[in-house]
């Protein structure tokens, strides 16, 4: 099963996943959520990782608002401009009545935490691997997202055990 | 393929970039439509008569929209205007 194993933080990293995508207008939840939603979580290894290289849950929801304007920008579409245009009423949230499935991309960061978790002896699966999860996927959106706030995979992957070594002891 | 046909709008050179566009596009013109709508809506337009314009049925729109604008505009009647 998918989420067996899952801890309580890794459970409500994914509920605020869902929560994110909802808000950021996404139909589908990504990987990028999944790692908004460990920094939404805002505690343990991961979240801490994420911190120390000045990742932060407001730079992350940023950074994914700028790639959909960027993506429009590309075929000539100002967002800002539909905004305008639309008025007040104009919100990108996925309305309450919807459901928003798990990404392919997002299945595979999960799939890909559980083999993590196994190949580092570990019983539970937590954030940790999840992000490691999320990392594996060079071509995702959430590694592209680190990117541009200035984090590459391996660096955060190499404070990642880091912080893991420090807290084991 | 020259330099100007690779970087004209619509046909970025990078099949990524190019199918992004059309993610980002798809949830812009929910958000879009939600938005008219609602917007129709309070102008005191019919279900039927949006429904209209947009070439769809008007069950459609109801289902699609009626609940999020009324939870959004409690007390608000239903529009009426040329029904």
């Amino acid at each position: 099963m998918m989420f067996t194993r899952f801890t309580d933080r890794t459970r409500r990293s994914v509920e605020a996943a869902l929560d994110e995508a909802r808000m950021l207008g996404h139909d589908s939840l990504g990987d990028e959520d999944l790692l908004l939603g460990i920094l939404s979580a805002d505690e343990g290894i991961a979240a801490g990782a994420l911190s120390s290289l000045g990742v932060t849950l407001e730079g992350a929801r940023e950074a994914s608002e700028e790639m959909l304007s960027g993506a429009l920008a590309s075929i000539g579409i100002s967002l800002e401009e539909v905004r305008r245009e639309a008025g007040e009423a104009f919100d990108m949230r996925i309305p309450d009545n919807r459901r928003i499935p798990l990404s392919p991309a997002a299945k595979e960061a999960l799939v890909e935490a559980r083999k993590r978790m196994r190949r580092m002896g570990d019983n539970y699966l937590g954030t940790e691997h999840v992000l490691l999860g999320i990392l594996d996927n060079e071509d995702g959106a959430a590694v592209r997202m680190l990117a541009r706030m200035g984090v590459a995979a391996d660096t955060l992957e190499g404070r990642l055990f880091e912080f893991r070594d420090r807290a084991t002891g | 393929m020259d330099e100007k046909t690779r970087t004209r709008v619509g046909g970025p050179e990078d099949p990524r970039e190019g199918l992004e566009a059309v993610v980002a596009l798809r949830r812009t013109l929910e958000a879009l439509e939600a938005a008219q709508v609602e917007n129709a809506f309070l102008a005191g337009w019919s279900w039927a008569r949006i429904a209209d314009v947009l070439g769809v049925s008007r069950q459609a729109v109801h289902k699609k929209h009626a609940a999020r604008i009324k939870a959004r505009h409690p007390g608000r009647p239903p529009g009426r205007g040329g029904a």
